[in-house]
């Protein structure tokens, strides 16, 4: 589904990505994490073109993404997104921030795209919100709405940067409860994340990243059971400390 | 000192035309409204084109614009007004120049230039309010936009200039209340607005006090009733649980 093959970036002298590969198949769900500075969330706004990148390789679905010639655009469309800080449309309802890319990206009409998105609205259980702005919502409750956003694409696969490490810890939860959801239905996810109990119970692998490199890629049982590096280890026993 | 203060002045018959005085005030307020807002029509449509261009990737389009608002920002408004007005006819290829002069009659001469004068002055201002509505929203969401398959036309039609507008209206309405004070500056081409009309009426009629009075009066009207409909459009336009809205 994604594969990502010695992709390197840099800005201006400084290094951010070397020489990552990796795979990601239909219905996996990857975990990426690392220490803040480390590339990960530069790696995954690779995936959708959202970050440039000057050598490598990196193909969705068949599509070469790097290549001048992919209508991103359109690749786009069909890879959801969430962000760190939800980036939801503030001057849209709910509604509209639901249905406004299935109407003008994807030409369906507005009955179509208004069920589909306050059907994915009920299913992230804030369906009593359909009328509300974004400003009137709890952080996760913005982020449950900015993931049915991403859904209503009808996505093959979903990117997740960071999704709830701007929530309070309260809400913390209800946000990766619909992820293990759309993990366990099969979605094809890749997510940076430091929720290691979300990546226990549903990632089938974890890429731990250093310093722009992939230093670890493995199944979570290895990662968790017995880490390879010792920069791993480190990070693992840091923030499992308490 | 003693003046002989006649308000009455207004009504009595104007020394040329079939007007009275009431009626030279009148017609100069006609003529800075119709130059304001045309100009103002132009300094929006090109101000936004302008804070667009500096905003998006490329160097080549954000240089041009950027260039563009260094010259018209840089030069003081009435050489600008000369140079459109005086300058301009004379140096426009392809006999353009000669008709602009022939085909149309003085004052609308007068009217055209200072209307794209005053316009493109007030675009590079604009456009700089545009550009920092659009640079002070979060980068997200322009990612956000382009992330769910929107080109980046759609994404700067849907996502970002609806925000950046909203941000900007208060320093808009001061660009919109200036195209009006700076109008004034157009009567040094003896275009007969507000201002002109005040002066004309000094030099006919000796009575200095009245004739400012009622001008400052009528400026002031103006620009409260745009004032007043700005905060119309800024309530209107507001966001709900955000910058705040309710």
């Amino acid at each position: 589904m994604i594969s990502i093959d010695t992709v390197s970036k840099h800005y201006g002298s400084f290094q951010v990505l070397t020489d990552c590969t990796t795979q990601v198949k239909k219905g996996e769900v990857i975990v990426v994490c690392g220490p803040s500075g480390s590339g990960k969330s530069t790696l995954i706004k690779c995936v959708n073109g959202l970050e440039p990148f000057q050598s490598g390789t990196i193909t969705v679905n068949g599509v070469s993404v790097g290549d001048p010639k992919t209508n991103l655009s359109k690749l786009r469309s069909h890879v959801g997104m969430v962000f760190q800080h939800f980036e939801l449309f503030p001057h849209m309802s709910i509604t509209d921030n639901l249905t406004i890319a299935q109407e003008k990206v994807l030409g369906r009409n507005k009955d179509e795209a208004r069920d589909k998105g306050l059907k994915l609205l009920d299913r992230v259980g804030l369906k009593a919100h359909a009328a509300k702005f974004p400003g009137q919502l709890s952080g996760g409750q913005q982020q449950r709405v900015a993931i049915a956003r991403a859904l209503a694409m009808d996505p093959i696969c979903m990117l997740f940067d960071e999704p709830t490490s701007a929530l309070d810890p309260e809400m913390i939860n209800e946000v990766l409860d619909v992820m293990v959801e759309l993990a366990q239905e099969g979605m094809t996810m890749m997510c940076v994340t430091h929720e290691m109990g979300f990546a226990r119970k549903v990632a089938n692998r974890v890429i731990f990243m250093d310093k722009g490199q992939i230093v670890e890629d493995d199944s979570k049982d290895a990662f968790f059971g017995a880490p390879r590096s010792e920069r791993a280890r480190q990070f693992l026993a840091k923030i499992l400390q308490h | 000192m003693s003046y002989q203060w006649n308000w009455g002045i207004f009504l009595s018959p104007a020394a040329s035309g079939d007007s009275t005085y009431l009626g030279w005030m009148l017609s100069g307020l006609q003529t800075t409204i119709l130059l304001s807002l045309s100009a103002w029509v132009i300094a929006l449509a090109l101000g936004s084109l302008m804070g667009v261009l500096r905003t998006v990737p490329g160097k080549w389009l954000s240089g041009l614009a950027a260039t563009y608002v260094e010259i018209f920002r840089n030069i003081p408004l009435l050489v600008q007004l000369f140079i459109w007005y005086f300058v301009l006819p004379e140096v426009l290829p392809f006999g353009l120049g000669d008709r602009f002069k022939q085909d149309l009659d003085p004052v609308t001469q007068q009217f055209v230039s200072a209307m794209v004068c005053l316009g493109f002055f007030t675009s590079a201002r604009v456009c700089e309010q545009v550009r920092s509505g659009i640079n002070a929203l979060p980068r997200g969401q322009k990612n956000a936009g382009l992330a769910l398959g929107f080109t980046l036309p759609q994404t700067y039609r849907h996502v970002l200039l609806p925000m950046a507008f909203r941000l900007v209206v208060p320093p808009l309405t001061s660009e919109f209340l200036n195209i009006f004070k700076n109008s004034a500056v157009c009567s040094t081409i003896g275009l007969l607005e507000l201002a002109a009309q005040g002066r004309q009426l000094v030099d006919y009629t000796a009575q200095p006090y009245e004739s400012f009075i009622a001008v400052t009066a009528l400026y002031l009207i103006i620009n409260v009733v745009v004032m007043t409909l700005m905060r119309h459009v800024e309530n209107k336009t507001r966001v709900p649980g955000y910058l705040g809205g309710k």
